[in-house]
């Protein structure tokens, strides 16, 4: 085999974010897809690697997409949180294995809040340990997750509330957020929030709205007649551990870490970069809780420590590492599976397109997405434009 | 007439049936490995310390604390008309490995909730549905801290 080529992406799109867009699902799909190939200057008929970002069943819906796609020969079928899915397709790139892959998500229509779950007409049965039968829903468990985190470490609903005043600040100079549009919120907005699931408040709580996003990628050779300036995979990796996707082990903070530690060590290992390089990031923030976690599993600091590590401002705009500049989960988008939204800021971060939001000379950047519940699932990439 | 049952229920099959039949029979069974002695929570079909599959059902105290809680002031479908409920993740006290047992907690004050308190399973049997299902209280009764 001749020497591994590098990849890019090439071409980001975001359609429309907002509660309820009266659009379908394919239709934001079909959007995010084709605006994701022209920002490239790409054609569908270039496109041989396909992954769906929430593909169930997964086979059909590769299947579907490749018809759709006019029968295209797709040679590369992926799927994942949205900073594996450009890892795994950057190394098919880089294998020879496709040229131009895709990966999008859309969702519309809600159902991911607990107000809009309809109630049955008779008891539904559920996988036979599911959380559902106890009454718990994602909310519940990343609450369950942050009350023995805050007592463990001794951190405060004030701790928390930084985070969504932070991101909040972020939305607000980001004209596409959902958010931002309704100003900045203070530490005591969200402390006197509603309550959901102690101790999440209501703006400890990512949002929940429809919209869709596409990403291309391609490779080098390809890349470097694109459209616009190409942003590298440096590298990226998956991880999983239990940590209640039905149970975990006690302790639930071990010192070496879980999957969020495994996959970022691993990233950072593949692209050669270390932690003090990255200029912009982008942590899957579903709960404020979750932003901590993430900072602290990375290794930007000791674990428990998180909290302090955000006071002390290295997330905010201006910071040493800013960080969800788009608003993130918490005040931008959370459109069904909105790991991907992540890549594209830092892709567009890199490309210095941010506007009032842009982070000056930023050249190398991280993105995370995780879930499933609690830290179960990760998976980090590392990007950077020459 | 009881109005029925509308939240979730297992779906019973060959692996997990003495789990639940122990329920109706008010016993709190978890599987134990016979080649390395861990217990395993929740039941997997083999043994997640060994990956044994010479597992037996065994019968637990279900006595354990309070490892993390959740007052939900927000529930789903069935659940709405519930709240406030509190979730509680419960540490049993076998051994060497501690289970973990995601659950609710019933019979306990709101103010009075908290990590490491003593708690043990209870057994609810579902009007008009073949199954029974568990939840924890405190061991011991616990009164409202009062107060106006």
């Amino acid at each position: 085999m001749s020497a591994t080529r590098r990849a890019a992406v090439v071409g980001v799109y975001t359609t429309e974010q907002g509660k309820r867009l009266g659009r379908t699902k394919v239709s934001l799909e079909l959007e995010a897809i084709k605006g994701a190939l022209a920002d490239a200057g790409l054609a569908h008929t270039d496109v041989d690697g396909l992954s769906p970002l929430l593909a169930e069943p997964w086979s059909k819906t590769h299947m579907y997409w490749a018809e759709q796609l006019g029968e295209r020969p797709i040679t590369y079928i992926g799927t994942g949180q949205g900073e594996g899915a450009v890892a795994k397709a950057a190394g098919a790139i880089s294998a020879g294995t496709c040229n131009v892959a895709l990966a999008w998500v859309a969702h519309a229509g809600g159902g991911n809040a607990p107000g809009s779950k309809a109630v049955p007409t008779a008891a539904p049965r559920m996988p036979d340990f599911h959380w559902e039968i106890q009454g718990a829903y994602m909310t519940p468990l990343y609450a369950l997750w942050a009350q023995r985190y805050m007592h463990e470490f001794g951190v405060s609903s004030e701790d928390l509330a930084q985070v969504a005043v932070i991101h909040r600040d972020h939305a607000v100079l980001n004209p596409d957020s959902v958010m931002g549009r309704k100003g900045p919120v203070t530490v005591e907005d969200v402390v006197s929030s509603r309550m959901v699931a102690d101790p999440l408040h209501l703006l400890d709580c990512s949002i929940e709205n429809d919209g869709g996003y596409a990403l291309v990628l391609a490779a080098e050779d390809i890349a470097k007649d694109c459209r616009n300036t190409a942003v590298w995979v440096l590298g990226g990796a998956e991880a999983t551990a239990t940590d209640v996707y039905q149970t975990f082990n006690n302790p639930w903070f071990p010192e070496e870490g879980k999957s969020v530690r495994r996959c970022t060590d691993m990233a950072f290992d593949i692209a050669g970069v270390s932690r003090s390089e990255i200029d912009v990031a982008n942590l899957y923030d579903c709960f404020t809780i979750t932003m901590l976690r993430n900072l602290e599993e990375m290794g930007f600091c000791k674990i428990g420590e998180g909290a302090d590590y955000v006071r002390e401002g290295h997330t905010k705009l201006g910071g040493s590492m800013p960080c969800n500049t788009d608003g993130g989960l918490l005040s931008n988008s959370h459109n069904g599976n909105p790991s991907g939204m992540s890549v594209i800021e830092v892709v567009r971060q890199l490309r210095g397109e941010c506007g009032e939001r842009q982070v000056p000379g930023a050249r190398i950047g991280l993105a995370l997405g995780q879930g499933g519940s609690v830290h179960g699932l990760a998976s980090t990439v590392v990007l950077a434009h020459d | 007439m009881t109005a029925p049952y509308l939240k979730p229920l297992p779906q019973v099959s060959e692996e997990n049936r003495p789990f639940w039949e122990g329920l109706s029979e008010r016993e709190f069974r978890g599987p134990r490995c016979r080649s390395c002695g861990q217990f395993g929570w929740v039941p997997y079909p083999a043994c997640r310390n060994c990956f044994s599959t010479d597992l037996e059902w065994v019968t637990l105290s279900g006595r354990g604390v309070i490892y993390s809680y959740s007052v939900v002031h927000r529930g789903p479908a069935a659940f709405a008309g519930d709240v406030p409920y509190v979730v509680v993740m419960v540490e049993l006290e076998e051994q060497p490995q501690p289970m973990i047992v995601l659950g609710q907690l019933d019979d306990c004050p709101l103010d009075q909730v908290r990590i490491g308190l003593p708690v043990s399973v209870t057994f609810h049997n579902i009007p008009g549905e073949d199954v029974t299902l568990y939840r924890f209280a405190p061991s011991t009764p616990v009164g409202s801290s009062g107060g106006d």
